[in-house]
């Protein structure tokens, strides 16, 4: 009698060092390039959900007064209201919903950026999505990169958000004209920020009546 | 929740590396995270499995490694890691400032890792 035995199953390992965030670092890269052989600066401006994004780009569009000549990527989950509010400044605007995900990949602004007339565009504006953990993992290829907080957020948010303002080339406090309501002290935020970001910018702002704005535009380079 | 995007990444590197070596099964993944990433494990992990289900990886064990943070200090040269074993990202504030000389010159050298280290699979 012979037996035949079966050869279990072969059970083997495969080591690897597959960066997962590495493919959006690349997109990135493109988007840079892209925009660099287009002649545009693009800012990327990040923040927690309502600090005043959408308000902070309105005042940069009012005072900077280009027209066309500035794009705004408006990033949202699901919503078109943020793009239509940008809208009346003059803008070129186009809409980018994320729908279920909470921040803006380099994917999706390469789809934008291919998307968008930018002939005579000098300066691209990115609305991320409101939140200020996971647009700090997905660069998007933008040259600078803003935060936006507002001190009715309380007084802690630098502390308990570090990384992204440690990324931040320009920090802005917003909505300063509710400091003394909400009893946040703007320089001890300003003194959080130094201590891990002690290069970038830290502005103090008032979005709706355009207190600081100038000193924002200072910042990122542009004349108004 | 980008949890979730970082799933659909290593589910795809996973299937597709499995293929390439004619695998017929998963058994396990490994991931090597970095404490000072701002992603949730047990949300990579849930979403990896729930990816997983109709594939040759359904039910493969999910095995994450948490690479500890190392700094290096621009200004004096300190090296070495400067928080506390917690998962509380508020404690990453520390992280950022050199402990013998308070600069906030600190270079992360690792624990912002995002990884997928290994396939266990049989054929
Ligand atoms: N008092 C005061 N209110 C402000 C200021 N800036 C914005 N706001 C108000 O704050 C609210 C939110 O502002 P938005 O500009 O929509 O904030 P956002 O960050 O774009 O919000 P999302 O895109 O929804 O995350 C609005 O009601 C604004 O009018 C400010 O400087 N001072
Ligand atoms: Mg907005
Ligand atoms: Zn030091």
């Amino acid at each position: 009698m012979k037996i035949i035995k079966s050869k279990g199953p072969e059970i083997f390992d495969i080591e690897l060092e597959k960066d997962l965030l590495a493919k959006n670092r690349a997109l990135a890269k493109e988007n840079r390039k892209k925009l660099d052989r287009s002649k545009i600066i693009a800012i990327d401006i990040m923040g927690s959900i309502g600090s005043g994004k959408t308000s902070l780009i309105k005042a940069l569009l009012k005072k900077l007064n280009m027209g066309e000549a500035i794009g705004v990527i408006a990033g949202d989950l699901t919503t078109t209201i943020d793009a239509e509010r940008i809208e009346e400044e003059g803008a070129r605007v186009i809409q980018v919903n994320t729908g279920k995900e909470c921040h803006l990949d380099a994917n999706l602004i390469h789809q934008a950026i291919n998307g968008m007339r930018l002939d005579g565009v000098k300066i691209l504006l990115i609305e991320n999505v409101g939140n200020l953990i996971c647009p700090g993992e997905f660069p998007l290829g933008a040259h600078k990169r803003v935060v936006v907080t507002s001190v009715t957020e309380g007084p802690y948010m630098i502390v308990k958000h570090p990384y992204i303002f440690k990324e931040a080339d320009v920090i802005v406090l917003n909505k300063i004209d509710l400091a003394k309501a909400m009893k946040v002290n703007p320089y001890q935020l300003e003194k959080d920020a130094r201590k891990i970001n002690p290069h970038a910018p830290f502005i103090k702002v008032n979005a709706l009546s355009g207190k600081g704005i100038p000193q924002v535009i200072h910042a990122l380079g542009f004349i108004s | 929740m980008h949890e979730f995007s970082i799933a659909s990444e290593i589910v795809r590197n996973v299937l597709d590396v499995a293929e390439k070596n004619s695998a017929r099964k998963i058994l396990s993944i490994r991931l090597d995270i970095g404490e000072l990433s701002l992603i949730n494990v047990e949300q990579v992990a849930h979403w990896v499995q729930a990816l997983f289900k109709g594939t040759m990886a359904e039910g493969a064990e999910v095995k994450i490694k948490t690479i500890k943070a190392a700094v290096q200090c621009q200004s004096c040269g300190y090296k070495g890691r400067n928080i506390p074993d917690s998962r509380d990202i508020v404690q990453h504030f520390a992280a950022f400032i050199c402990p013998k000389c308070g600069s906030p010159g600190v270079k992360i050298e690792k624990g912002r890792e995002c990884m997928l280290r290994k396939i266990q699979a049989e054929r």
